[in-house]
Order: structure tokens, then sequence, then C-alpha cells
């Protein structure tokens, strides 16, 4: 392999050294930029897309085991829609289950979706302030809202736990549900991570003077993170 | 100027007494002990609250093994970086020195450093000792199968030692290419300073580490008796290791694994040197970048079927429980998914190495390319489209088998090709025999019987015979030992020199190779002797009919053991007084071996600018003269001081 040298820095003396500066963390921290922000833009964004990539296979093969067991129904027991005395179903703990199992209600999931896409449309509105240089709190005041939002569709999820007409044991409806709803909870967990991040970082203006990409990031992923909630919402809801 | 005598000023920048932070107390002891305490907090806790109800033991360890993993990763510092964002604390260069390991000599090796060379000597080390477990509980299988009603083993205790032996092997030898050299060496290899994200990368190393330990506790658990496949309803019903089990693969697939793959993908696609174009990319760097990709398809289909496995287990959910409205075939199924697609992601990478060292040691360009990076593409894609072909015999959609079978036939295809650039790039080559070449010849022997019995394999009628026996014992062990195991000790030797800074010890490493050589045959032509007489697999007792076959195969194993043994001395007689290694002892092209040895951090002293494809042997030399010391070291010339250095932007 043929390669030249391109220098960072060229001594008195001719001999060549590496850029040397007092600190790294990305274009939020002036100085400090070890490459630059075209750079990491380019990178953090591929990380974004690859992580949401992998993520999409989760959210197919939840969606997959979904419809799968839905239609194999095997012993009756997708929700127990055949079961009857004579049948003799029983639950996962051996207890006699007469009758379909109650279905979900719909608001929860519902509710969720809609607080999901309300944070990842306060984040782009995050990054459409942090883009136009706009003062610290008109970033951090819809990452802030962002979090807000975050916080409640957590809260509504842990809220669903406590009211389902059914539990884990009640067969493949309820258990795939189940599993759709934990899914869920860690997606806006992290996302609830990530907003506080957002916020505590907007307030000290770290996302002025042209640091809108690292925002921008952050909203591809919450926007990733409505789109799979209202997946599984939807699913949930409309196909049992 | 060449860069071998350039200054070194990273390494000797003296830190303050407060860079690093909170990394400076902690490392692997304080990992362990994190682990350890949050591990008993999380055992009192959910003992207390969870031991009394339905599935108390499952919950039990589940929570108690996600403490360990949490707490060691605590411990060792996998946390700091993101807390201290979220708090809006950035780190100062000085603290990234220290993370890099500036002034820690050998300490930082315990620790969670960011340097990609220390993390690929980590992962090294590691898979060394992961192979050496796996290879210990196979020589404990071999030994009971010695004769037909051996008692060195219980029949349970055999099962569970196939099952673990199994997983471990499966772990070493997905890390064992993308862990060391894709790590130590692809950044190199690219132009880069280091991986696109340095914490994430120790933190793909350090979460594996943390996997390790609930896998052996399966041993103390109750044991996993399934085989590593797992199969529902057998997982459902196994003792409460199955949870440490599972956890341990979600932790090392679902984090480790996608980390590392979501990394070395950017690293390539971003981070190339000025002028290197995705055509200019070494093969190695193709062959990781398509593995990876693959990766992020496999694990996250694996970590999604253990999940589901988990909650059967510790929550009553019913994903696998006929009975209760699940299905065996849906675990099958989403097992497969990744199944297939993991043996590619194993055999990419090495066998990409195979073709740096074809080329290196032949004086010839990779053969065709172009056509070996359609082959690796080729691959993935197939491989995501084959996964029936495992469950031929479970009765899952038989209308289905005739297409799975077309598309597993079809995968030999690109196979071919690959097996033909090998070749092609050897052939007529000045062939320098050095102990990687060892393991490339070895590689085709063995892959060429691994792959042909795959074919017999994908075709459903001999399948029906095959599949529950011994044949197919023998064929993944051609494939993933004799061929990607064998791929990567290959790479091994060839960048041995550059990582070590010592010549690997060849005499030690040929006697080695003799031994793993034949006797590798010995013990897997027995197991191929065993399934043509119809030996089911996974049995710890047997018909005397059997005996002569599995004594072959036993007899083989030790010499086998032998061999890995002896070149486990190589490695390590080698590191410790080795001779010293020059910068590039087989005069090889490519950017790794253009940089002096020891690497310095951050690599590069000057940022290189390629103007040529990495495999250019040969040139203006004439015909049968390309000889191996012919090679002449590039001029290293500044930027814009020559029309020649206007190489295309790969950024």
């Amino acid at each position: 392999m043929s390669l030249t040298t391109s220098e960072h820095e060229s001594t008195e003396d001719g001999e060549h050294h590496h850029e040397y500066l007092p600190a790294v963390e990305g274009a939020e921290n002036p100085g400090g930029e070890h490459e630059s922000a075209g750079e990491r833009d380019k990178k953090e964004r591929l990380m974004i897309w690859l992580f949401i990539g992998g993520d999409l296979v989760i959210l197919i093969l939840e969606v997959f085991a979904w419809f799968y067991l839905r239609t194999l129904n095997s012993n009756g027991m997708w929700n127990a829609a055949k079961c009857t005395a004579a049948a003799n179903c029983v639950d996962g703990l051996g207890n006699p289950l007469i009758g379909p199992v109650p279905k979900a209600s719909i608001w929860h999931p519902m509710i969720i979706m809609s607080l999901a896409i309300i944070s990842a449309l306060f984040v782009w509105a995050a990054e459409s302030a942090s883009r136009r240089k706009a003062a610290k709190g008109a970033v951090s005041g819809p990452a802030l809202a962002a979090l807000v939002c975050m916080i409640g569709a957590i809260v509504v999820q842990i809220l669903q736990f406590q009211v389902l007409p059914f539990t884990t044991i009640d067969g493949g409806y309820a258990s795939v549900y189940e599993f759709f709803m934990g899914s869920t909870l860690a997606h806006l967990l992290l996302m609830g991570f990530i907003l506080t991040g957002l916020w505590t970082r907007a307030a000290k203006g770290r996302y002025q003077g042209g640091t809108f990409h690292r925002v921008r990031i952050m909203r591809m992923f919450g926007v990733w993170i409505a789109i799979s909630t209202g997946v599984l919402a939807i699913v949930g809801g409309f196909f049992v | 100027m060449s860069i071998a005598t350039a200054p070194l000023l990273l390494e000797d920048t003296p830190l303050g007494p407060k860079a690093g932070g909170l990394y400076r107390r902690q490392n692997a002891l304080v990992g362990l002990i994190a682990g350890v305490v949050l591990a008993a907090i999380g055992w009192v806790v959910s003992h207390a609250l969870l031991q009394g109800s339905n599935w108390g033991s499952d919950m039990v360890v589940t929570v108690t093994l996600t403490c360990w993993v949490i707490g060691f990763n605590i411990g060792i510092g996998t946390f700091n970086a993101p807390f201290s964002w979220v708090v809006g604390k950035d780190s100062t260069r000085e603290d990234e020195l220290y993370g890099a390991g500036v002034g820690q000599g050998a300490a930082r090796y315990w620790k969670y450093c960011t340097d990609h060379k220390v993390v690929g000597t980590q992962y090294f080390v590691l898979v060394m000792v992961l192979f050496a477990i796996g290879g210990t509980l196979a020589m404990m299988i071999r030994t009971q199968l010695i004769t037909a009603h051996s008692s060195f083993l219980s029949p349970g205790t055999y099962n569970n030692i196939v099952t673990i032996h199994g997983m471990i092997m499966i772990i070493a030898t997905i890390i064992m290419v993308s862990g060391p050299f894709a790590n130590f060496i692809l950044p190199i290899m690219i132009g880069a300073k280091d991986m696109a994200f340095p914490r994430l990368n120790a933190m793909s190393l350090w979460v594996v580490v943390s996997a390790v330990p609930p896998l052996l506790a399966t041993f103390v658990l109750g044991g996993v008796d399934t085989g590593w496949t797992t199969y529902a309803p057998l997982s459902v019903q196994a003792p409460p290791a199955m949870d440490a089990f599972a956890i341990c693969i979600i932790t090392f697939a679902g984090v480790s694994v996608t980390v590392a793959g979501i990394n070395t993908i950017v690293t390539v696609s971003t981070m190339r040197a000025k002028g290197m174009t995705m055509s200019r990319v070494p093969i190695f760097a193709w062959g990781s970048v398509v593995s990876a990709a693959l990766g992020l398809y496999a694990m996250p289909a694996f970590l999604t079927a253990m999940s589901m496995m988990i909650t059967d287990r510790a929550t009553g959910t019913s994903f696998f429980v006929n009975q209760l409205g699940g299905a065996g075939w849906l675990w099958e199924n989403v097992f497969w998914t990744m199944g297939h697609p993991e043996v590619y992601v194993i055999l990419l990478p090495g066998v990409a190495a195979l073709m740096e060292i074809a080329s290196t040691f032949s004086r010839k360009p990779v053969f065709a390319y172009k056509a070996a990076v359609a082959a690796f593409v080729g691959i993935a894609a197939l491989a995501i489209m084959v996964w029936a072909h495992h469950m031929f015999t479970t009765g899952w959609a038989p209308n289905l088998a005739t297409p799975f079978m077309l598309t597993t036939e079809l995968i030999s295809i690109p196979t071919g090709v690959i097996f033909l650039v090998l070749i092609g790039t050897i052939w007529k080559g000045s062939i320098w025999t050095r102990l990687p070449m060892y393991f490339l010849y070895l590689f085709l022997w063995n892959f060429i019987i691994g792959g042909v019995t795959g074919i017999y394999l994908s075709d459903v009628p001999a399948d029906q015979f095959f599949h529950g026996n011994m044949f197919t014992t023998a064929h993944f062990h051609y494939t993933l030992l004799g061929g990607a195991m064998i791929a990567s000790t290959g790479a091994v030797c060839y960048w041995f020199p550059k990582m070590t800074g010592r010549m690997l010890n060849e005499r030690i490493g040929k006697t080695a190779f003799w031994f793993i050589a034949i006797a590798f045959q010995v013990t897997y032509f027995g197991q191929f002797w065993e399934g043509f007489q119809g030996m089911p697999r996974r049995i710890a007792f047997y018909d005397p009919i059997f005996l002569r076959a599995n004594q072959m195969s036993t007899i083989g194993a030790y010499f086998l053991m032998l061999g890995w043994m002896i070149l486990l001395a190589a490695i390590i007689v080698s590191w410790r007084n080795g001779k010293i290694a020059p910068a590039n002892p087989w005069h090889a092209k490519s950017l790794e071996w253009k940089v002096q040895t020891p690497v310095p951090l951050e690599n590069f002293l000057v940022d290189p600018v390629v103007t040529s494809d990495p495999y250019t042997y040969g040139e203006g030399v004439p015909d049968g003269q390309n000889e191996p010391s012919a090679a002449p070291e590039p001029e290293l010339v500044p930027v814009g001081a020559s029309e020649s250095s206007k190489g295309e932007g790969a950024s």
C-alpha cells in the first residue's frame, strides 16, 4: 500500500506531532475538539441507524411471535377463546380457565404512544432551536417538556401493569402482550435516560453554537421509540 | 523521514493526580467485589421477596445474576461515562489519556482501558481462557466416550458438560477474530487512530467478561442438560441453571456483540485514511464489516429468544409451552434466525484474515478482490434465508423444506467463490511457507470437507438420517473448528509479531501444527464413522458396535488437545522471551505493518494518505522475481508534495 502523510503540526525541527488539545468531548465543549463536529456527527448518526436496525430485528420478532402464536392458537389457548369447563383448560398454575381471557384496555398503549410521539416532537423542537442557535432556554425548554412526556409514558406503562385483566400465566395472548409491555417500558426508560441528559446539558448551554447534530441523533432515536411503541400498541390493541 | 523514528508523545504525557477521575479507583478486582456485593444484595432481597412466589428460584437466580452483571460493570467503570454525560460533566483530554492507559503500565490490562490495542490484547487472552475451559470440557466428553458404558461421568453431568462446552465454544469463536484482531489490527489497517467509540469498545470486552461467571455458575445451579440449542420445552423445564445460561446470552449477545458490531461498522465506514476508498480497503476489513452486520441481525434475535425463555421460566409466560398457547416451534424459529447467520459471523472474519495471509505470503494481490467482497455479501444475504434447514426433522412446515433446501445449497456458491479466491491468490505465487501459511493449507483441506458434508445436511432426505447423529457433530466441527478456528489460528500466527512485539516461535508452532492437523482428522473422521454407523449425538452411553469409532475419535482428541497445548506454550514462551519482532517481518503492504512495533498510542504519528490498494506486490519487479524480501518500504511524503498523493478522500 503506497501512502503519503498529512501533518497535523510540524515543529521547528521538522518532526511530526499529533494535534494536542486540552479536551475532547465534542464541539459542545469549546476548544476540546479532537475530531471535527462533522466527523463525530457522521459516526454518531451511523451508530444510531445501526442501533435502530438491531432494535428493528427485535421488534419484528416480537410481532412475529404475536401473529405466530395467534395463528397457531395451540390447545385453543391464544386467549382461551375455545375454553369451556368441559375442555378443562388450565392456566399456568393449573387453575381452570373458563371462557376467553379479557382483553387489555386499548387506552393505555394509545396514551403511551401519544406521549412518545409528543416527546419526539419536543425533541424535534429542541433540535430546531439548537440548529438556529436560539437561546439556551429555547433548547432546554422543549427538552424538559420531552422528558416530562416520557416520564408520563413510563408512569402510564407501569400503571397498566397494575390494572391488566390477566396475568402472565393466562395463555399466549397474555404472554406476548405482557412481553410487549416490558419491551416498551425498557425502551421508554432508555429514552428517559437520554432525555434527562438532553435536558441537563441543554440547560448548561451545551447545544448552542452549531452543535445541533448532537440533538439530532437524540431526535432520531426518539422518533424510533415513538414508532416502535406505536407498532406494539397497534398490534396489541387491534389484532387480538 | 520514517514513521518508525518519529517521537512518541502521547505515552509520555505527564498526567495530573486527578486525571481519569473515578476510573483511577476502578479495575477488575473492584468490579469483582462490586459484582459479588451487589449479587449478594440481590440474592438477599429477591430471596426475601420472591422465593415464596410461584417461580421463586428462577426469579432469585435471575435477579442475583443480573445484579452480578450490573455490579461488575459498575465496578469496572462501564457506567461512568453515561452517567457523567447525563449530569452534564465532560471528560478532559487528561481523562481521555488516562482512560487510554497512559502511565499505567501493565495495570491498564486490568482496567476499563479505551485504547483499542489494549482491548484487542484483553480479548486475545480472554479467548484463550475460554478455549482452555471449552477444550477441557471437550476432553471430558471424549473421555466419557472412550468406552461404551463409562462411569467417568453420570449421564446428567455429561449432558451438562455438552451444553456448556457448546456455549463456551460458540462465545469464544464469535469473538476469536472480531475480538483480538478487529480491535487491535483493524483500526491500524484502515489508518484510524482508534475505534469509532473507544468507550463502547472497552464496554464490549468487559461485558463479555461479566457474562462468563453466570455461564460457569450453571454447574452449581443444577446444570443445563439441553444442549446449547436449549430447545423448548426442555429449557423451560430445566433447573435454575437455565436462568444463568440465559443471563449469560442476553449479556453477551444482546449487549457485547451488538455494540462491538456497531463499533466495527462505524469505524470502517467513517474512519478510513484519506485515499482509502472502499475498493482499497484490506479484505480483512470487508470480512469484519460483513460479519458485524450479520451479527447485528443475528444477535438481537438471540436476545429476543432468551428474553422470552427467561420470562417463561421466571414469570410464567407461555411462549414455548404448547398446552398453554405457546409453541416449541416459535423457539426454534427465533433461535435459528440467530443460529445459522451466527456460523458466518464466526467464519467470515477468519476467512478474510486468511486472504490477507495468502496475499502476503504469495506476494500477490488478493485474487478477484471484488468477487471476494461480493461473496461475503452474498453469504450474509443467503445466511438469513436458510434457518429452517435446522428444522427439517422437527415437522415444522414441510412445504417449506424444498425452498430452504434450495437456499441452503445456494449458499455453497459464494462459499465456493471464497475457496477459489484463496486458491487463486496462492496460485503461481512466490510462496513463502511460514507458519500462517501452514494453517491456510489446513483450512483449505478442512473446510472443503466441512463444506461438502454440509451439502448432505442441506438435503432433506439425507438430513433425516444424519441430523440427529454424530455425522452432524463431525460436520460442524470441521466447519467451525477445522475451518474458522484454524483460520483464526493462522491470524494469530500472522499478527502475533505486531500485537506482542515478539516473533512466534515457529519451531514449536510447527510441531503444534502437525499434531493439530493430523489429530483433527483422526478425531473427526472417527465421528463421521460413528455417524455413518448411526450413532446418535448427545448420549453418554452407546452400543458397543460404535466402540472402535469412538476410541479412534477419543485418541485423536487427546492428541488434538496436546497440539493446542503446544501452540499455547509457543504463544506464552514467545510472548515472554521471543525474538524481538521487526515492524514488518512479513514485508506486507497493508498499513498495520507500516507503523512501528510496539504500536504507539493513536497509532500514527502522521496521518497516512493512501494512494493505492493494499496488495501492490511485485510492482516494478520482473515476473518471477517478486520474492518476499523484494517488497520496498513506501516513501512517506507530506501531503501536497506530489501529485500521487491525491487519492480519493474516504471521509
